[in-house]
């Protein structure tokens, strides 16, 4: 069932994937930068409140007449920076959506992920009281509105012996210091959370993406600056509470509830929103849960380079002070509450080497159910069966789907955990050994990555820019990356193949 | 090309957060209604009577706790009622607060009526009895539409005052 709705999910990314495909090369696509930008609005958001933040003054009776200074008096820079901070704010919760969608239906909150998925719902439970205390304190009437209906909803909570609703009988009787203690939450107390809360979303990724490229800032910038000069952020009337507001333009992005405290009751909004928040925690360990076998570290081929520790994209390997008595200082340890098997340690492993003949493939570190030594021996195979002139061979990331449509149409397919879990020696062994004439990689390029990385890491390997390096001697004509242009555009995997194989050196010509 | 697919995506993008930041409009309440709002916290009566400590009583008592009588902690829950035109508006029972019921009873409700001149009477029960009320109050008022009325009740003077 879960998994139907992964794939429904996938399809409809897909359907959003192919348009912006046509304005962006992945490296700026923002689609594959969502936390990142959720961050980067964040950012917009904090500077831009600093400057609303020197001129606000925070009382009941000041507070309105200060945004309407920053609104229409100075609204060359206050009123846009008002407009930048609400336009941000709302364009960080798109964010959000579109991040945690994402991450669902590709399948990465699941087994050893779930410590980011859950770390990232106080997150979302934060940033909402976020926007909803900065719409408090414009106190005009959309903040008469949110202020009562918020007091209406903690009121519900059986907790509290005073009615904070009552607070809001008429305007003599409402108190500043009740109003600083929003000016308190909305500036300090959330945003301190916040941050604490980000740094701990991320903590456990190595090399975690906080900025998107710095062209899609200057756009995102842009774009808001644009909105915020064309569309300006302005109040309603001024609140009164001898009146009850009536027709309200509401940020639906924030507000969304609203609405329904009115028409259900509080106690019925609590249970709809804690029960998503229940559904969203325990969805890493709703059934169906597969826990696969975690990377083994052998001491006997180990020297201890560390390799695998840069490149593990999720903090899962460290280094030790060595165990069997070896000369070498330090041993790798998988951590395998943190391992999720994507191999990416194994292609950096130096040992990991396919030419290996006088003693039996064993890396220093390894997977058990996809070891180094059965893609060697599933290249020979493979190269054994292939019959066409020339042949290809075609290594795909188990979860790429370009990986199934090529095997679908009879090409010869090795399949890895993740690109980056193919050691470059790998591709030199495949060519030099003459397994094939030419080497089609298929993996998911940058943030469509299940294991975050891989993508980048192939590439530099291949590129001769990262450890472990591809051979000098190997000739990168023959070898073509399936998630770079020319062959990412080519839906059909014949016509890939076909193409991939006219443009390789004819063997009459090499020789 | 690309550059336009690019600026239109960005266009695009920020339209749908400038949309949905303003729009569409809520309605809290109908143009030509109102808002009654009935608020107040009270504290109803113990379910029971004080009993005054006999001295032999208070004489076991550490000297520090012999409080001349002792009262039972719960309350009665308030029941309130509020009517326009003999219509009734609002009608509930309120729990008194704190886990051992012996808190205030708190109320905050809003209720949209017509606009028009209301004949508004609000009753309210502290004592446990299913019939009658202990305070009411009323009052006819011209209600303007978007107008909020309030209904509250004064410890101090111990009256309904609607305003």
């Amino acid at each position: 069932m879960i998994e139907r709705v992964h794939s429904i999910g996938r399809s409809v990314f897909a359907l959003l994937q192919k348009p912006l495909s046509r304005a962006f090369d992945s490296e700026q696509n923002p689609l594959n930068y969502l936390g990142a930008l959720t961050i980067y609005f964040c950012w917009i958001v904090l500077i831009s409140g600093i400057w609303l933040l020197i001129f606000f003054r925070t009382s009941v009776t000041a507070a309105f007449g200060s945004v309407e200074y920053l609104t229409h008096e100075q609204w060359y820079l206050g009123g846009v920076m008002r407009s930048l901070h609400r336009y941000a704010s709302d364009a960080a919760i798109i964010m959000i959506l579109l991040h945690v969608v994402k991450e669902f239906v590709y399948n990465r909150y699941r087994l050893n992920r779930w410590f980011n998925w859950v770390t990232g719902i106080p997150l979302v439970w934060m940033i909402f009281p976020l926007g909803i205390t900065g719409y408090w304190l414009v106190w005009d009437e959309l903040a008469q509105y949110v202020a009562i209906s918020s007091a209406e909803l903690l009121d519900s909570i059986p907790i509290f012996t005073d009615s904070m609703a009552g607070n809001f009988m008429s305007d003599d009787l409402l108190s500043d210091r009740f109003f600083t203690l929003m000016a308190f939450l909305h500036l300090i107390g959330l945003p301190i959370f916040l941050v604490f809360g980000i740094w701990l979303h991320v903590f456990r990724l190595n090399g975690p993406r906080i900025n998107p490229p710095r062209r899609m800032m200057a756009a995102a910038l842009l774009a808001m600056l644009v909105l915020s000069f064309v569309y300006p952020a302005i109040s309603h009337e001024q609140a009164n509470l001898a009146t009850a507001p009536q027709a309200l333009r509401l940020d639906w992005y924030y507000l969304h509830v609203y609405p329904l405290i009115q028409r259900w009751s509080p106690g019925w909004v609590w249970t709809l929103l804690v029960g998503i928040s229940v559904l969203l925690t325990i969805a890493p360990w709703a059934p169906p849960a597969r826990k696969t076998t975690t990377a083994v570290v052998d001491l006997d081929n180990c020297n201890g380079c560390k390799r695998c520790v840069d490149d593990c994209p999720f903090g899962a390997v460290e280094m030790v002070p060595r165990t069997d008595g070896s000369n070498y200082t330090h041993q790798a340890s998988v951590d395998d509450d943190l391992c999720i098997s994507c191999g990416i340690c194994v292609g950096a492993c130096p040992t990991a080497t396919p030419f290996r003949s006088r003693s039996a493939l064993i890396p220093g570190i390894d997977l058990p159910n996809r070891s180094a030594a059965d893609i060697r021996q599933d290249i020979i195979d493979q190269a054994a069966s292939a019959a066409a002139e020339p042949r290809v061979m075609v290594f795909g990331c188990r979860d790429a789907q370009q990986t199934v449509s090529f095997r679908r149409a009879g090409a010869n397919v090795v399949t890895v955990r993740c690109m980056a879990h193919l050691q470059p020696t790998f591709l030199d062994f495949t060519l030099s050994r003459e397994h094939a004439d030419g080497v089609l990689l298929l993996g998911c390029k940058d943030g469509n990555c299940n294991y975050r990385l891989g993508a980048e890491f192939t590439e530099a390997r291949i590129a001769r820019e990262r450890d472990p390096r591809l051979r000098k001697r190997t000739d990168t004509s023959k070898i073509a990356i399936g998630w770079l242009t020319p062959w990412s555009d080519i839906s059909d995997p014949v016509k890939v193949l076909d193409a991939f194989s006219a443009s390789l050196p004819k063997k009459e010509d090499e020789a | 090309m690309k550059l336009a697919f690019e600026v239109f995506a960005w266009v695009f993008f920020a339209a749908v957060v400038g949309l949905l930041s303003v729009w569409p409009r809520y309605d809290t309440i109908e143009k030509d209604h109102a808002m009654v709002t009935v608020t107040f916290s009270h504290a109803a009566n113990r379910i029971g009577e004080c009993r005054t400590l006999t001295q032999e009583e208070l004489n076991q008592l550490p000297p520090n706790m012999r409080e001349p009588s002792e009262c039972p902690r719960e309350r009665h829950p308030v029941r309130i009622e509020l009517r326009s035109d003999d219509a009734v508006l609002y009608r509930e029972v309120l729990a008194p607060s704190g886990i051992w019921s012996d808190g205030k009873a708190n109320v905050y409700r809003r209720i949209v009526v017509p606009a028009r001149t209301h004949d508004l009477f609000v009753g309210m029960n502290d004592s446990g009895d299913e019939d009658g009320f202990d305070f009411e109050g009323s009052r006819r008022i011209d209600i303007a539409p978007g107008r909020n009325v309030v209904v509250r009740f004064d410890e101090q003077l111990q009256k309904f005052s609607i305003q």
